[in-house]
């Protein structure tokens, strides 16, 4: 049982025109369950994402797509985080991501990426590791 | 023995009908030893010799890119033995945005075929012969589907082609702008229905031999549903058209056999078999019994048929064939009027040429190989298909019931239940994989051993910078003046209720852009907010 995300906040959207939301919504379900707050964008611009976990204060960017245009938008993403003095998120990608494309996106800033078939609590469990660390990181920032 | 007796008497299909541990002559209603294929109510097939006559249409559905670059994927499916087309859009062109809109830039030519313009249309079918081969336009969403057709349209007049001459479907459905697929800037279900609704229309009139729209169960099967909603969402959308184009005063006779319907074949074999031998039969019965309408060919219900896209996994890709391979002969033996396999790596990216064959060429192997084409529904009598045929047609019967109570599916749609069963639906399905009730090859069982990936198709890379350049070329050289004003009149009649086809055909001539139409269909009908979370 998962119970590290309690009281901790998430933001979540969609990328680009990306289409698909079953994904999505399960994963932001099962994130509810285990306790998170979670703030659901849909769709939103880089500059709105950065916006929204500015103002949650978010400790987790919770990003999905199914059609491949995680190369053309995580990068504006990271870049919009950053310049919002908010890249100490963490941050993951969910979707149908090829495997060769992960140390690319690990590369722009991406924590963590969830191809489609992941196993939901094993998804919960890594968030939960990745979330408790950043918590600490952050107290120990002040 | 009871067919219910034993220790497996806990079994159901993968949507909850009850399965006995074997079927039995009294599982079955009387009107089975009597039915026979192209009667009604239609159980047993449209047609009463199927596929020894008529084999169904192989239409792989295909799309990237530039137009350019799927024509030539065409041609190459046509020339090994496809015998329709079917187009997939990408989604800014499904959502009617311009390539060079700056939300779309990431998605322009992925997952399907980039269109702006009417040229696009020249070059998507350049060299295919528009009067003989039918085609498909996934143009799954009204707001695109209606531009669409009139660029598609006027490239065939462009050839000297008779619009009479062209047969083919428009995908064109509410449901798949409002609670399928999400995406920025959505119109509400009232709005889209209405234009899904004057596509219709249009065609009805207009083109002779054209499906106007395909209804569609497939994707809300992908989206979560599962065999029982996704008839259920198939019948009350089908429905809910009748009833529409009769209140706009169109004879049930005119329409009702043009209506087409499209749906999944999903893993559990014989679930799926008996969802399309049920829901066929449903349809003959309200036809007849609650429209009143005795023309046999408005009864049949005539499908097209995609293989579970969801159902793939990435590990373990080549596995995917014989997934494909077996829900593609449960379509086969359920009676579909057309089938699309998916390609391998199709939970990897969009199919690679390689894949694409390999699919075709499996729907081949299903006709000449397994014989399975040879006789008319061959499993009609088997105990148990037919008794889950009666009760899948219950469950549908019960849940089409609980949408009429909310006055049919746009409203059910209006006030987030669709979104609500679909998401529901989908959670506990994630849950039954992972607890292990429901065991998938390669994901939570069998899943030892080195994968052997895929190989990646990989885009084309110059789409978005072309597409960009055609845009502004035919910007410069078009009489804006022109083109605004008949983008305007399309916001009227909109506004106005009146058919907007005829005045989308006008803008398109005007070279209006697929984006410009959209933009002001959104401001006619004005933007819905998904009620999703």
């Amino acid at each position: 049982m998962v119970t590290g995300l309690r009281g901790h906040k998430a933001v979540i959207a969609k990328l680009g025109f990306d289409a698909h939301w079953r994904g999505v919504i399960i994963i932001a379900n099962a994130l509810r369950d285990a306790g998170m707050e979670v703030v659901y964008l849909g769709h939103a611009s880089a500059e709105d994402i950065a916006a929204a976990v500015v103002q949650e204060d978010a400790i987790l960017l919770g990003l999905s797509t199914l059609s491949g245009n995680h190369l053309g938008e995580c990068p504006s993403v990271m870049e919009q985080l950053r310049a919002a003095g908010a890249d100490d998120v963490v941050v993951v990608l969910g979707g149908t991501v090829p495997a060769a494309d992960v140390p690319v996106l690990e590369e722009y800033g991406v924590t963590a990426v969830f191809p489609t078939g992941s196993s939901v609590p094993e998804l919960l469990a890594r968030i939960e590791k990745l979330v408790t660390e950043q918590d600490v990181a952050r107290q120990r920032a002040g | 023995m009871s067919s219910t007796d034993g220790s497996n008497a806990e079994r159901t299909t993968a949507s909850g009908l009850p399965l006995p541990v074997f079927g039995a002559a009294e599982d079955v209603g009387p009107e089975a030893a009597t039915e026979a294929p192209g009667s009604f109510p239609y159980t047993r097939g449209i047609r009463a010799e199927m596929y020894r006559t008529r084999p169904w249409t192989m239409r792989q559905l295909a799309g990237f890119g530039r137009a350019s670059d799927t024509n030539a994927r065409y041609r190459s499916l046509l020339a090994a033995g496809a015998t329709g087309v079917n187009g997939v859009f990408d989604y800014p062109s499904l959502r009617a945005f311009d390539s060079d809109h700056p939300l779309a830039r990431s998605d322009v030519g992925r997952g399907g075929v980039a269109v702006d313009v009417r040229e696009d249309f020249d070059d998507l079918f350049a060299g295919i012969p528009l009067d003989q081969i039918s085609v498909s336009l996934v143009s799954s969403q009204p707001i695109g589907a209606v531009v669409h057709l009139a660029m598609f349209v006027q490239a065939a007049q462009r050839r000297g082609i008779s619009t009479t001459a062209l047969s083919g479907t428009s995908q064109n459905d509410f449901l798949m702008e409002t609670a399928i697929t999400i995406a920025p800037q959505a119109l509400p279900p009232e709005g889209s229905f209405q234009l899904e609704c004057d596509l219709i229309e249009y065609a009805v009139t207009e083109l002779p031999r054209w499906n106007p729209v395909s209804i569609s169960g497939y994707n809300y099967r992908e989206a979560g549903a599962d065999a029982v909603l996704e008839s259920a969402l198939t019948m009350t959308h089908a429905q809910a058209v009748a009833h529409e184009m009769i209140r706009r005063g169109h004879a049930p006779e005119a329409f009702l056999s043009r209506i087409s319907f499209f749906l999944n074949a999903h893993s559990d074999f014989f679930e799926e078999i008996a969802k399309f031998r049920a829901i066929r039969r449903a349809w003959a019965k309200w036809v007849r019994d609650d429209l009143g309408v005795d023309h046999e060919p408005s009864q049949r219900f005539r499908f097209h048929v995609q293989t579970s896209g969801v159902s793939n996994t990435a590990r373990h890709a080549h596995v995917n064939i014989a997934r494909s391979m077996t829900q593609g002969l449960s379509a086969v033996l359920g009676g579909t009027q057309s089938l699309h396999i998916n390609g391998f790596d199709e939970a990897v990216s969009i199919p690679s040429e390689h894949a694409a064959m390999t699919a075709l060429r499996s729907q081949y192997v299903l006709l000449h190989e397994t014989g399975v084409a040879k006789s008319a529904d061959p499993l009609g009598g088997s105990y148990l298909v037919e008794h889950l045929t009666d009760v899948m047609e219950e469950r549908v019967q019960e849940v089409v019931a609980q949408i009429d109570t909310m006055g049919g599916v746009v409203p059910a749609t209006e006030r987030g239940w669709v979104h609500a069963e679909l998401s529901r639906l989908s959670f506990e399905t994630q849950k039954a994989i992972d607890d292990q009730e429901q065991l998938i090859v390669g994901v939570n069982t069998m899943n030892d051993g080195e994968d052997v990936p895929v190989e990646i198709f990989r885009l084309p890379t110059d789409t978005l910078t072309k597409q960009s350049a055609r845009l502004a070329e035919v910007r410069s050289r078009r009489d804006s003046r022109a083109a605004a004003a008949a983008v305007e009149e399309v916001g009227q009649a909109a506004l106005a209720k009146v058919n907007v086809m005829p005045a989308v055909q006008r803008a398109v001539q005007q070279d209006a852009t697929l984006g410009e139409l959209g933009t002001v269909l959104r401001t006619s009908f004005g933007l819905w907010d998904f009620p999703l979370w």
